[in-house]
């Protein structure tokens, strides 16, 4: 008897699950209070204030933040004169560039991560191997392939600049002579904090998504269907639930800006990249971390370095990008390894084990159609940016 | 499958496992043994094979990655070198490092060298063969400073032509074996017991709300604050522990913690640890911080008055 009822139970459940999502459409929208409350979280209505960056005292500063304006449209950082931060960090391409890596003096080691709602994340780089927007920000201008130029070039790039040094003075006091060696490292910092300020102000609209959540918790069935499709609406159920996107893609940003190791194949000529496991190195020893000496941050508001995970368990784990950034952003994932997102959504489909290191995602088992419906919802977060024209290009005078 | 059937042929001739160094098949892992240091051994052809993993025999002259996942800390620290030379030495699969030695010109016969590097987590090497043929890897560790040197040499073919009618005699044994649980009636009850796993998982969950835990052998309890209440994911926050052994407070404990996901087996975004100890059996646990929804496990490994327990704090967010 037992037995029986407890078969009745099972094929009811099932029976329930399969023809509530399938045989009637009218079931695309109805939400429980669990999914309510997750497409809560998601809304950008639930993105708290922007967290303050206690490494930089400059960070809310709106003369450094149009110093730092200057200085991300401005090639003279790059000792060629031909490499800005804009120029693989293009406004019209959400601050990306469209290219499998990034481009600069020569070819950068990844694909170029948008700026777009970073000042909300502990680390940057696909590896995190900075902890701050202004650390990460000195950062190209070193680099070989991007910049190709050092902290000496750009401090006296600046120097050279009427305007530019007349900015710098006013925020921070009188640049250094040249040859100057520790207070050159100041200068060079404080040019990545006056970036920041800049960068902190990048930030995404809302999305069609975002009035199709506020829909559900108006309990306006009429409105919600005006807004999303059948497709979109079945997608977004996939999305916070069999799909389990919501595991990392979590929080009104569609991130945990955490790492993680996802499976994908190395490029040609290339070995596995090892990520996360270099990048928590690098970020402990960078000079311009937060526990640094160019830090404005008392020690114990760094807490993100001091407990921060390295070993095998972040082999070949990335850090998992914002889903605001989708549109404009291709190709994806850290090597650009894939150009549309239905590749993407069928690499989390098959979930295949990982090079080096543990693939963290699970088989799906999703239909084409749920895959197309997922690819279909994706598309609602399409948005604009929600940072005024006159900051998307070089600072008028 | 490929796996499968290597599992099988190396356990009906174990003869094909090098005594001091090799590459061998474990309990369906690749394994590379350079003397009694270990690593999790696979090669991959992206171009041609994508996501499949190979142990050694690679079906294709082309690019190919080698990946050596140390199992063993003392590789971690080695300078390890690569090479992989041209079968020159005639003896084919039973090819050992003696047999290397004994090659004239080894720069000759070597087709890819990568020098000694010191790498914390993984060896990775790429090369692309041009041509199909019998070849030998070698891999060399230089453990610590005393000049002590253990070799790997594994023989591999590239070109492998396939495993002939294994995967045939594996099929029919997987055939018969189901069989043989259906008639006996096992695969009927593994079948139950996997749905009353599943109802317990389910509807067991209501008890992580009762925030007392018991360590797993019943020395000492712990009890729990969230500075962060209620605990939201990609956040940091602090716990404070209150630690009682006989209902009495418990002083001067030594906690270590650490923690995951079962379901997604990894562990924690951080590494937290107990910061102070706050008298009165209160313990002050900061670097907190969930990065997923689902359920976790927080495992606290308390030592005090030379005993040692491990509670396990279960929390769904």
């Amino acid at each position: 008897m037992k037995k029986a009822a407890f078969s009745l139970l099972v094929f009811v459940t099932v029976a329930a699950a399969i023809g509530g999502s399938r045989l009637f459409p009218g079931a695309v929208d109805d939400w429980s209070d669990a999914e309510i409350a997750t497409l809560r979280s998601l809304w950008i209505g639930s993105l708290p204030e922007l967290p303050p960056d206690p490494g930089n005292a400059v960070a809310n500063d709106a003369d450094a933040a149009r110093f730092g304006q200057a200085l991300f449209f401005s090639k003279a950082l790059s000792p060629s004169g031909a490499i800005a931060c804009a120029t693989c960090h293009r406004p019209e391409l959400r601050f990306t560039d469209g290219m499998r890596k990034g481009r600069g003096v020569g070819e950068s080691r990844r694909n170029t991560m948008s700026i777009v709602g970073s000042a909300y994340s502990p680390w940057q780089y696909w590896d995190g191997r900075r902890d701050s927007q202004w650390a990460q920000a000195l950062s190209p201008i070193e680099d070989p392939a991007e910049h190709g130029g050092s902290r000496e070039h750009a401090v006296r790039a600046v120097a050279a600049d009427s305007d530019l040094r007349r900015q710098y003075e006013d925020i921070f006091g009188p640049l250094p002579d040249p040859g100057a060696a520790d207070r050159i490292d100041t200068t060079f910092a404080n040019l990545g904090k006056a970036i920041a300020a800049y960068e902190r102000l990048i930030m995404p609209a809302p999305a069609r998504f975002d009035a199709y959540v506020e829909a559900v918790l108006a309990g306006d069935r009429h409105r919600q269907q005006e807004l999303f499709s059948i497709d979109e609406r079945a997608g977004l159920h996939l999305f916070v639930g069999k799909a389990q996107c919501t595991q990392c893609h979590n929080g009104p940003l569609l991130t945990n800006h955490e790492f993680h190791n996802t499976g994908l194949l190395s490029l040609p000529g290339e070995v596995p990249d090892k990520g996360r496991a270099l990048g928590v190195r690098q970020v402990l020893a960078d000079p311009f971390n937060c526990l640094g000496r160019f830090s404005d941050a008392p020690p114990d508001a760094c807490a993100e370095l001091e407990f921060a995970r390295s070993g095998f368990e972040v082999l070949g784990a990335f850090r998992t990008p914002s889903l605001r950034n989708l549109e404009n952003t291709q190709p994806y994932m850290h090597k650009g390894q894939m150009f549309t997102l239905a590749e993407v959504l069928d690499h989390y489909n098959d979930a295949p084990p990982a090079m080096i290191g543990h693939n963290e995602a699970k088989p799906l088992g999703l239909s084409r159609t749920e895959l197309r419906q997922l690819e279909a919802f994706l598309e609602t977060l399409a948005a604009p940016l929600a940072t005024p024209e006159a900051l998307l290009g070089p600072p008028e005078n | 499958m490929i796996r499968w059937c290597a599992i099988l042929v190396l356990g009906l001739a174990p003869t094909l496992a090098q005594p001091h160094g090799g590459v061998v098949e474990e309990e369906d892992l690749c394994v590379i043994k350079v003397n009694y240091l270990r690593g999790h051994f696979k090669i991959y052809q992206p171009l041609t094979s994508g996501h499949r993993e190979y142990c050694e025999d690679l079906p294709d002259a082309t690019e190919s990655v080698f990946v050596m996942e140390y199992l063993h800390d003392s590789l971690s620290e080695a300078a390890v070198d690569f090479r992989i030379i041209r079968d020159v030495t005639g003896k084919g699969r039973f090819a050992r490092w003696d047999d290397i030695q004994a090659i004239d010109d080894l720069d000759a016969a070597t087709v890819f060298y990568q020098p000694p590097t010191v790498d914390p987590d993984v060896l990775t090497v790429i090369h692309d063969f041009d041509e199909e043929g019998d070849f030998i890897g070698v891999v060399t560790a230089n453990v610590g400073g005393d000049g002590q040197v253990y070799r790997a040499v594994f023989p591999f073919e590239v070109g492998y032509t396939g495993l002939g009618f294994w995967p045939y005699i594996l099929l029919l044994l997987l055939l018969v074996e189901l069989l043989w649980l259906y008639m006996t009636g096992r695969l009927q009850r593994w079948w139950s017991g996997a749905a009353l796993i599943l109802v317990s998982l389910t509807f067991g969950g209501a008890d992580a709300y009762a925030n007392e835990w018991t360590s797993q052998r019943g020395i000492f309890t712990v009890h729990y604050e969230s500075s962060l209440d209620p605990i939201e994911i990609n956040r940091m926050h602090s716990w404070t522990l209150v630690v009682t052994r006989d209902n009495e407070p418990l002083e001067g404990a030594d906690i270590t913690v650490s923690g995951g996901m079962p379901e997604h087996d990894h562990g924690m975004p951080t590494r937290p640890r107990v910061t102070a100890d706050l008298g009165g059996g209160r313990y002050r646990l900061d670097g907190m911080r969930f990065h997923m929804n689902g359920t976790w496990e927080v495992m606290l490994d308390i030592t005090a008055g030379g005993s040692r327990d491990t509670v396990i704090i279960t929390l769904v967010l």
